[in-house]
C-alpha cells in the first residue's frame, strides 16, 4: 500500500505546480497585451516614418546640390563596415519557451559570421548580459529589469550615443538583435541594421518620378533633426516588440505547461485508482479463498 | 487633379486623426504656420507646437500638436508628431490643472532651464485650452 501514499502526494505536487503554471499564464497574458497595445499604437508611426525617411533620404540622394550635414550621411553614404556597435535584445527572466535560445542562437550566428569588429555591445535583459558573459564579450551598456515605461529612456541613451559615434569615425553601423513579434504564438528572431538605411531599390526608382521635396527650412536641419529622431523609433519599436514577444512566449509556454500538468494529473489518479483496485480484488480474493478453506 | 488632401495625424502612442479634408493649416517650427490646399508642392518640414485646423464639410476643425514632422505631397499631408489631441481628447480639468501648476513652476522658477520648461507646459496647457475653446486660451 506504500505506492498508495506516493502517488497521492505526487498527485497534491502537480496540482500545486499546475496552479502557479495557470497563475504565470494569466499574469503574462495581461501583460502581453500592455506591450502589444503599446506595439500596436506605435506601428502606424513607425511605418510612416519610415515611408517619410524613405522618400527623403532618396530624394536627397538623386540631387548633388544638397551637401548633407554628419547625421544625414549616416543614411546617404554608407561607409565599409569594419566597426559595428550590437544591442542584443532578451528578457530579464527564464520560463518563456524557446524566446531567449532564439534570440541567443541568432545573435551567434551573427557573432560567427560578420566580418566586421563588434566595437560596442549593448544588452538588454538579463540573459543577454548573461550570454555576454558566457561568450566573454564585454558589454558596454547593460539595461537590466527595464519595465514598459523606461524603454523610452533606454532608447534615447542607446541612439544617441550611436549617432555621436559614427559621428566621431568610431563605429559603421548599429545592428539589433531581438525577437520580432508575429503573434502571441509566434516570434521570429531577427537582426536589423537600423543604420546605414537599407533603401528599397524599387522605392528608389518609383518615387524618383515625383516632383521632388522642398525642404524647410534648409535640407539640411530637417535631416539632422529627423533621422535622430527615426533611429529613435526604431529602437523603440524592436524593444517594443521584444518585450511583447517574451510575454506570448511566456503565455504560451506556461499553458503548455498547464496542460501537461492536466496529463499528469490524469495518468497518476489513473495508476492511483489501478493500484487501489488490485488491493481491494486482493483483500475479496483473500476473505473468499479464507471462506473456501 | 484631386480636389480633397489626405489628412493623417500618428502620434507614438496612437494615430489620431485620418480623413480627406479640403484644406490644412499647422504650425512649423521655423516659418510660421503653413496653409495647404490640394495640389501643393510636395514639402517636408519640422512641426512646432500650436494649433492645426483642418476643413471638412464646409466646417473648420481643430487639433493641438506639439512637435515631429510634416510631410506634404499633392494630396496628402502627413504629420507625424511627436505630441497630438483632437478636441474631443482634451480633459478640461487636467489642462486646467497643467496651467495652475505651469504658473506655479513659473514663479518659483531660478535658473534658465526651469523657466523655458515651465513657459513650455505653460504655452502647451494654453494651446490645448485654445483648441477646447475654453476663455483662458484666447488671447494667447
Amino acid at each position: 500500500m506504500a505506492g498508495l501514499q506516493d502517488i497521492r502526494r505526487r498527485i497534491r505536487s502537480v496540482k500545486n505546480t499546475q496552479q502557479v503554471t495557470k497563475a504565470m499564464k494569466m499574469i503574462s497574458a495581461v501583460k502581453l497585451r500592455k506591450s502589444q497595445e503599446r506595439l500596436v499604437a506605435l506601428r502606424p508611426y513607425a511605418g510612416k516614418m519610415m515611408e517619410v525617411v524613405r522618400r527623403v533620404v532618396s530624394r536627397i540622394k538623386g540631387d548633388s546640390e544638397i551637401q548633407p550635414g554628419p547625421a544625414a550621411q549616416a543614411f546617404l553614404s554608407p561607409r565599409e563596415e569594419k566597426r559595428i556597435r550590437v544591442v542584443l535584445v532578451a528578457s530579464d527572466k527564464g520560463l518563456c519557451g524557446g524566446f531567449n535560445a532564439n534570440v541567443l542562437k541568432a545573435a551567434n550566428t551573427f557573432v560567427a559570421e560578420t566580418t566586421a569588429e563588434i566595437v560596442h555591445l549593448d544588452v538588454v535583459g538579463k540573459r543577454a548580459a548573461e550570454w555576454a558573459r558566457k561568450r566573454q564579450l564585454t558589454a558596454a551598456g547593460e539595461y537590466l529589469g527595464i519595465p514598459l515605461a523606461g524603454f523610452q529612456r533606454v532608447v534615447t541613451e542607446i541612439s544617441e550615443g550611436a549617432a555621436a559615434q559614427y559621428h566621431a569615425g568610431e563605429i559603421d553601423a548599429l545592428y539589433v538583435i531581438y525577437n520580432y513579434f508575429n503573434s502571441p504564438m509566434s516570434q521570429t528572431p531577427t537582426v536589423f541594421r537600423v543604420f546605414p538605411m537599407e533603401l528599397d531599390r524599387r522605392a528608389e526608382g518609383r518615387e524618383a518620378l515625383e516632383v521632388s521635396h522642398l525642404l524647410e527650412p534648409d535640407p539640411n536641419s530637417v535631416l539632422e533633426t529627423l533621422l535622430p529622431r527615426f533611429v529613435e523609433t526604431e529602437l523603440l519599436r524592436n524593444l517594443l516588440e521584444s518585450s511583447a514577444s517574451e510575454h506570448g512566449a511566456r503565455m504560451a509556454a506556461m499553458d503548455k505547461a498547464s496542460n501537461n500538468a492536466g496529463e499528469m494529473i490524469a495518468k497518476l489518479t489513473l495508476t492511483m485508482n489501478k493500484i487501489r483496485q488490485a488491493g481491494i480484488t486482493n483483500q475479496i480474493i483473500e476473505i473468499v479463498s479464507g471462506a473456501n478453506a | 487633379m484631386s480636389q480633397s488632401i489626405k489628412l493623417e495625424v500618428v502620434t507614438p502612442e496612437r494615430p489620431v486623426f485620418s480623413a480627406e479634408v479640403a484644406e490644412v493649416q499647422f504650425p512649423t517650427a521655423a516659418r510660421g504656420y503653413y496653409g495647404i490646399l490640394p495640389g501643393h508642392t510636395p514639402l517636408m518640414t519640422e512641426v512646432g507646437d500650436g494649433l492645426l485646423y483642418y476643413i471638412r464639410d464646409g466646417q473648420k476643425h481643430w487639433l493641438t500638436v506639439f512637435g515631429g514632422f510634416a510631410e506634404v505631397g499633392p494630396d496628402r499631408v502627413t504629420i507625424l508628431a511627436r505630441e497630438s489631441e483632437t478636441v474631443d481628447m482634451i480633459d478640461l480639468e487636467q489642462v486646467e490643472a497643467q496651467r495652475q501648476r505651469a504658473l506655479k513652476l513659473l514663479k518659483e522658477a531660478h535658473t534658465e532651464h526651469d523657466l523655458a520648461t515651465a513657459q513650455a507646459a505653460l504655452d502647451a496647457s494654453l494651446i490645448r485650452l485654445q483648441a477646447a475653446g475654453h476663455p483662458a486660451g484666447h488671447g494667447f
